[in-house]
C-alpha cells in the first residue's frame, strides 16, 4: 500500500495542481461548457429532425439511442487527450523537453498524467451538468439502466482512455523526427473522431465502415459510443477484449518508439 | 568517495541532419537526402572537485549547452564517458537527478498560473521528498532567497528578477549537490544579477554545492567562478583560475594618457603601439610587450603627448575573453 501510495504520489499531485490551477481561472470552463453545449447540441437537434423524417427508426435504431452515443463521444472529448501530441511536439520544438528530462521522473507517464490533470475539471463539472440537462430533455435509454451498464461503461471509458493517450502520444513522439506532426495529427484525429462516432452515430455506419470502427485502434478508443446500443450487453468483453489488444500492442510500440527518440534528441543550442 | 563531483573523459558528441540539395530532384531530397554531421563537443575531458566553483564558457555554437545537457543525461554522447557522482547519465539519468539541480535561464520550470509555493511543493513531491522536509526546506529557501515578498504571488505576475530566483530556489529543493545553471543571468539587470550571484555564493558556502555555470556574462564568471574553461568548435582551448585568464593576454597593455590640456592632433604612433580610442581629452593605446617594453612605450608617448595623468593597466576579462575566442575561430 505505501508502495503504491508512493508510485501515486506524483500523479495525485499532477492531478490536484492542475484542478486548482483550473478552479483558479474559471474562463476555461465556461468556455469549454459553452462550446461543448453548442457543437452537441447542434448535432442533436439535426439528428433529431433526420430521425423524424424517417418516422423515428434508422437502421433498427431510434434518436434516443444515437443521441447518448454522440453525448458520449463528446463526454469523452472533454478530456482533451488528444492534445497530448501537440504538448509533445511543444516540448521539443521549444526545448522545454530538456527541463523534464532533468528531472527524476518518467517523461511518458508525466506527459500523460499531466494531459489527464488539464481535462479533468472540465470533464467532471461539464460531463455532470450535461448528463442532467440530456436526461431531462430526452431521457434515459433502457439500456442504461440495466446492472451491468455502469461497471461497464467505466471499463471501457477507462480503457478507452488509455488507448487515446497512447495513439496520440505515438503521433506526439514522432516529432522527435517530424518537424512539424499536424499532418499526421489531423489524419488520425479525424479518423477517430469518424469512426468513434462524432459525425454519424456507429448505428448509421454502413457494415464494412462498423467493422474498421469494431477492429481498428482507432474506432476502439472510442467504443464508449457503443454502450448505449443493446450489442454492448452480449458483445461488451470481446470489444474490451480489442481494447486491451490495442492497448498492449500500442504500448510496446511507445516503448520501442521512445527508445529511440532519446536519442534523436537535439534542442537549441546544443 | 572521490574528490571529484564530475569527471569527463573524452567526450564527443556528433549531430547528423539531413540537408535539402537544391540541384537534386524533391523527390531524391525526400526520400535520400544528404546528412550533414556536426561535431558540437570534440573529444574533452575535464574534471571537478567537489564544491568547486566552474565557468564553462564560450561562444555561440561552442558546445558549451550540448556538453550541459550530456551531464545531465538529457543528450547522449556519441562517445566518451561522463561520471557524475558515481553516476553515468546515459545509465542513470534518474537517480542521477535527485542529486543534481539544473537551471535553464532561456526556460522556466514553474507553474505559471499558480503561486510560487505550488512550484515548490511541486518539484518536492517531484523529487520524492517527505511532506514535512517540503516545508521545511521551502522555509529555508524562503528565507535564503528572500521570496517572502512573493511567495504567493502567481508566477507569471513575477519580475524577471523574481523569477530567476525563484527557478535557482526551485532547483535546489532537493538540496542537490552540484547545480548546473545554462546562462543564468541573461536578461537580468544589474541589481538582479549581483542578487542572484550572491545567493549562488551562498549555496556554495553553506551547502558546499557544486556550481557548473555557463554564461556569456563576465560578471558572472568573474564574481562566481574560481576556475574557467573555455570552450570553441567543440574543443577545450583553456582550463585555467579564473584569476589567472587575464594573464593569458599579459603581452597586451592598455595605457589611458590624461590630456594636460587637449589633444589636437593624434600622431602615427611607433611599432607595437596602436590607438585604442582617442579624443580630445583621453588617449587609450594597446602595448604589444613582444615588440615593445611598457618603459619605452612611456617614454616615446611622453615624446608625443603632453599629459597630466597616465594609467597602465592589464586587459579587462571580456577583452580577454574575446580575444580567446577570437584566437580560437
Amino acid at each position: 500500500m505505501k508502495k503504491l501510495y508512493k508510485k501515486l504520489r506524483l500523479p495525485i499531485k499532477i492531478l490536484k495542481t492542475l484542478i486548482k490551477n483550473s478552479i483558479q481561472y474559471p474562463n476555461k470552463l465556461i468556455v469549454d461548457t459553452i462550446v461543448i453545449f453548442a457543437r452537441c447540441g447542434v448535432l442533436l437537434a439535426l439528428y433529431w429532425h433526420v430521425f423524424r423524417l424517417n418516422n423515428g427508426i434508422i437502421n433498427n435504431t431510434t434518436f434516443l439511442f444515437a443521441s447518448w452515443s454522440i453525448f458520449f463521444y463528446f463526454a469523452f472529448s472533454l478530456l482533451n487527450l488528444r492534445s497530448i501530441s501537440r504538448e509533445f511536439m511543444k516540448d521539443i520544438q521549444t526545448g522545454n523537453v530538456e527541463i523534464l528530462f532533468s528531472k527524476p521522473i518518467s517523461y511518458l507517464s508525466y506527459r500523460i498524467w499531466w494531459q489527464i490533470g488539464s481535462g479533468i475539471y472540465s470533464f467532471i463539472i461539464i460531463t455532470i451538468l450535461a448528463t442532467v440537462v440530456t436526461a431531462l430533455t430526452i431521457g434515459f435509454p433502457p439500456t442504461m439502466t440495466i446492472g451491468i451498464f455502469i461497471p461497464t461503461l467505466i471499463l471501457t471509458f477507462i480503457c478507452g482512455a488509455i488507448l487515446s493517450l497512447f495513439l496520440y502520444t505515438i503521433v506526439g513522439l514522432l516529432s522527435f523526427w517530424v518537424e512539424d506532426i499536424n499532418p499526421i495529427f489531423w489524419i488520425v484525429d479525424k479518423t477517430i473522431m469518424l469512426l468513434g462516432g462524432s459525425y454519424l452515430p456507429i448505428a448509421l455506419f454502413p457494415a464494412f465502415m462498423l467493422k474498421i470502427a469494431l477492429y481498428s485502434p482507432f474506432g476502439a478508443s472510442q467504443f464508449v459510443t457503443h454502450t448505449v446500443y443493446k450489442t454492448w450487453q452480449t458483445n461488451w468483453y470481446q470489444l474490451i477484449g480489442i481494447q486491451l489488444f490495442w492497448i498492449i500492442l500500442s504500448g510496446l510500440i511507445i516503448y520501442f518508439i521512445f527508445k529511440e527518440a532519446k536519442k534523436k534528441i537535439s534542442i537549441n543550442g546544443g | 568517495m572521490s574528490s571529484n563531483s564530475i569527471t569527463v573523459s573524452n567526450l564527443t558528441k556528433k549531430f547528423s541532419f539531413s540537408q535539402k540539395n537544391p540541384s537534386s530532384g524533391w523527390l531524391k531530397n525526400l526520400f535520400s537526402p544528404e546528412t550533414k554531421e556536426i561535431i558540437a563537443v570534440d573529444d574533452i575531458s575535464f574534471s571537478v572537485k567537489n564544491g568547486e566553483r566552474i565557468a564553462f564558457i564560450g561562444p555561440n555554437g561552442a558546445g558549451k549547452s550540448t556538453t550541459i545537457k550530456m551531464l545531465t543525461g538529457i543528450l547522449f554522447p556519441t562517445s566518451g564517458k561522463i561520471d557524475i557522482l558515481g553516476f553515468d547519465p546515459t545509465k542513470d539519468r534518474k537517480k542521477l537527478a535527485y542529486q543534481i539541480g539544473t537551471v535553464f535561464g532561456q526556460r522556466s520550470q514553474l507553474l505559471p498560473n499558480l503561486p510560487l509555493t505550488d512550484s515548490l511543493e511541486f518539484f518536492g513531491v517531484m523529487y520524492d521528498m517527505p511532506e514535512k522536509e517540503i516545508k521545511k526546506r521551502i522555509a529555508e529557501l524562503i528565507k535564503l532567497f528572500d521570496l517572502g515578498s512573493f511567495i504567493n504571488q502567481p508566477v507569471r505576475k513575477l519580475s524577471l528578477g523574481q523569477r530567476m530566483r525563484a527557478e535557482v530556489a526551485s532547483s535546489l529543493i532537493h538540496k542537490p549537490k552540484i547545480i548546473l545553471l545554462d546562462e543564468p543571468t541573461i536578461g537580468l539587470d544589474v541589481v538582479a544579477k549581483k542578487s542572484l550571484r550572491d545567493l549562488l555564493l551562498k549555496i556554495n558556502n553553506e551547502e558546499n554545492t557544486t556550481i557548473f555555470l555557463t554564461s556569456h556574462d563576465v560578471g558572472d564568471i568573474e564574481s562566481l567562478c574560481e576556475r574557467t574553461i573555455v570552450i570553441n568548435h567543440g574543443i577545450i582551448i583553456k582550463d585555467l583560475p579564473t584569476q589567472n585568464l587575464a594573464k593569458t593576454f599579459i603581452y597586451e597593455k592598455y595605457i589611458d594618457l590624461i590630456a594636460l590640456n587637449n589633444f589636437n592632433n593624434f600622431p602615427k604612433l611607433p611599432e607595437g603601439i596602436n590607438y585604442s580610442s582617442k579624443d580630445k581629452n583621453k588617449i587609450t593605446v594597446i602595448i604589444d610587450i613582444n615588440k615593445i617594453t611598457v618603459q619605452k612605450s612611456l617614454k616615446k608617448l611622453l615624446d608625443l603627448f603632453e599629459v597630466e595623468d597616465i594609467d597602465v593597466y592589464n586587459a579587462d576579462l571580456e577583452t580577454v575573453i574575446r580575444h580567446i575566442y577570437e584566437k580560437a575561430l
